[in-house]
């Protein structure tokens, strides 16, 4: 656990970069720094590798004041990620993983071969170990990064915004990486970002910085999608918090029903007295096909000779949150979302209104509301009207 | 233009000696340039009001004749090697200061950070990250000391220590075109072979370094 008291830090010319700043972060856990720029939040990561010296307070690693221990000492056992990787530019992949190790004077025979174990868990082909880093791309490098980080099994990773060079889509794949590593490895992560999507995605609890160095609120994301404690808060998060929280609500809570769901080999005289408008055909396998508009059926045959409309995309029933679900429903031809099972199987459907019932039930909506905060958005946007 | 053939053929020998005499007076004021720079480089960096100071300094020193240097130092030092070289070493100052400092300036903050990061101490930082990267550039300005330093070499025949200089000078006296002629050629030669050695040097050090054309 990472132990952060009464944290300060004020330059000489007078500007403070950390308020008081007391906070846990505990063993095994991601715990997300975001704010805005000014905020403090890199400041904060790097008092605990002593990379930045506070004027006061204490910062302690499972008890331990990190001052009393040398610097270097100190961060060869704390991992580090920056944003644009950092890499040794003269050094090949392999030696940069290795730096670390090399300090810790591992021989150069295990150094390597960790090295190459490493690419391969942040998936690296090991054939790039002896090229250069600019011989890389952006995202490659940043998984060097990352493999250098871990190379001699540090308990602490720092990450400041280690993500934020790369484009969108590789930042998505690193995350999902990043995540699904941490299940394997469970360091005590601290990692900063400016982007709230990110921050409510990797991590365990979410801090909050403002400008001058406050440490606002430290909260589970969920927590902090419902309760802001304050107007900063609340406008940080920004104005669709309320769909984002639904995030957080599972899927399997919405009520499904069979009602409209035909197979293919049903004769389309059925489909007609459904009468709904739009019915959904599956196959002899309940595999959804498409939607088919009651109003435009042939005049005989089966409901699988009609013209299908594409369903958009199915939800999860087991694993996806009520977000997914409302996003199928919206999407959807008909306005219903199908449900699916991990094979694909239909479960059941579901309009938007008996997911606004299912979102009100689980607690999402307004009820956890506190009175003082101002009227906002997150019952119009968690209803989804 | 007559060249006397004959007489090159005969003269091999003495020509080569005198080349070896010009190189050494010429190359290794370099190196000991090389080792005043690093210090001085790194230190401009650290402190880096240092630098303007410093770099005027050598400028002045670079504008002083070679031919004045020489009287100077010709009263200690005599009519020996260390005359023409003492000069020589204080010219090369001139190009390998600022080049060592921008090859420090080279790296990049977010490599300056991870090294402090993962637990490099100052010295380690500067001997095993900044040096190694800088020295693309470093080399950059060894290459253009050691070409002007080759070509400056021949007035040092003025006093007597000159390399190919000698031949020069005897050629003028003797109105000898053949042996100034050669010596010239023999001296831009040197100046090209060196400069090529010290790009190998530099491809061979810095594989790295290849593909962003910092050579």
């Amino acid at each position: 656990m990472i132990t952060f008291e009464g944290v300060t830090k004020r330059y000489p010319d007078g500007t403070v970069a950390l308020d008081d700043v007391s906070l846990e972060c505990p063993t095994g856990r991601i715990t997300v720094f975001v704010g805005t720029s000014g905020g403090g939040k890199t400041t904060a990561l790097r008092t605990i590798n002593r990379m930045v010296e506070p004027t006061g307070g204490r910062v302690l690693i499972d008890g331990g004041d990190v001052r009393e221990r040398r610097p270097a000492e100190l961060r060869r056992g704390i991992g580090y990620v920056i944003q644009h990787a950092g890499l040794f530019p003269h050094r090949t992949i392999e030696d940069n993983i290795a730096t670390v190790p090399y300090l810790l004077r591992w021989n150069k025979k295990k150094a390597r071969a960790t090295a190459h174990e490493l690419m391969e868990r942040v998936g690296l082909d090991p054939s790039m170990a002896r090229r250069y880093p600019f011989q890389l791309s952006g995202g490659q490098q940043q998984r060097v990064g990352v493999a250098r980080a871990l190379a001699a099994d540090p308990p602490i990773m720092l990450m400041d915004e280690p993500f934020s060079a790369v484009d969108p889509v590789v930042r998505g794949e690193l995350q999902d990486e990043f995540l699904r590593l941490q299940d394997e490895l469970h360091k005590t992560i601290v990692f900063v970002t400016h982007d709230i999507d990110e921050a409510i995605k990797l991590g365990d609890r979410v801090a909050v910085f403002q400008t001058g160095g406050k440490l606002v609120q430290v909260d589970a994301p969920e927590d902090l999608l419902a309760r802001p404690a304050d107007d900063f808060v609340a406008g940080f998060i920004g104005h669709d918090r309320g769909i984002r929280r639904l995030s957080f609500v599972p899927a399997s809570g919405a009520p499904l029903t069979e009602r409209d769901v035909l197979a293919a080999d049903a004769p389309v005289e059925r489909a007609r007295e459904a009468g709904d408008g739009w019915v959904l055909v599956v196959d002899g396998d309940r595999r959804p096909l498409g939607w088919a508009a009651t109003g435009v059926l042939p005049s005989s045959g089966t409901v699988g000779d009609a013209a299908l409309a594409p369903i958009g995309h199915t939800f999860t029933v087991e694993s996806d949150s009520v977000r997914a679900a409302l996003d199928a429903a919206i999407l959807s031809p008909s306005g219903r979302a199908v449900g699916v099972d991990g094979d694909g199987r239909l479960v059941g459907v579901a309009d938007q209104h008996d997911l606004t019932a299912a979102i009100a039930t689980s607690g999402a909506g307004v009820a956890a509301e506190p009175a003082d905060t101002p009227p906002a958005e997150p019952v119009k946007g968690g209803a989804g009207d | 233009m007559d060249i006397d053939w004959g007489w090159i053929g005969d003269h091999t020998g003495t020509l080569g000696d005198h080349a070896v005499i010009h190189i050494r007076l010429a190359l290794l004021p370099v190196l000991f340039g090389l080792l005043i720079s690093l210090p001085l480089g790194v230190l401009c960096r650290r402190w880096q009001w240092m630098f303007p100071p410093v770099l005027t300094v050598a400028n002045i020193l670079y504008a002083i004749p070679s031919l004045a240097l020489y009287m100077v130092f010709v009263q200690y030092t005599g009519l020996t090697e260390a005359t023409v070289m003492i000069p020589l070493t204080l010219y090369s100052l001139s190009v390998l200061v600022p080049n060592v400092v921008d090859g420090l300036g080279s790296v990049s903050e977010p490599v300056r950070q991870a090294a402090t990061a993962m637990g490099f101490g100052p010295l380690r930082r500067l001997l095993q990250v900044e040096l190694p990267i800088a020295v693309p550039i470093v080399i950059a300005g060894v290459r253009v000391a050691a070409v002007s330093s080759i070509s400056l070499v021949a007035v040092g025949q003025l006093i007597g220590q000159g390399g190919l200089g000698y031949d020069i000078l005897r050629g003028y006296q003797l109105t000898f075109q053949t042996q100034m002629v050669a010596a010239s050629v023999l001296i831009v030669l040197l100046a090209l072979v060196t400069d090529a050695v010290l790009v190998v040097v530099q491809r061979l050090l810095t594989p790295w370094a290849r593909a962003r054309g910092a050579s």
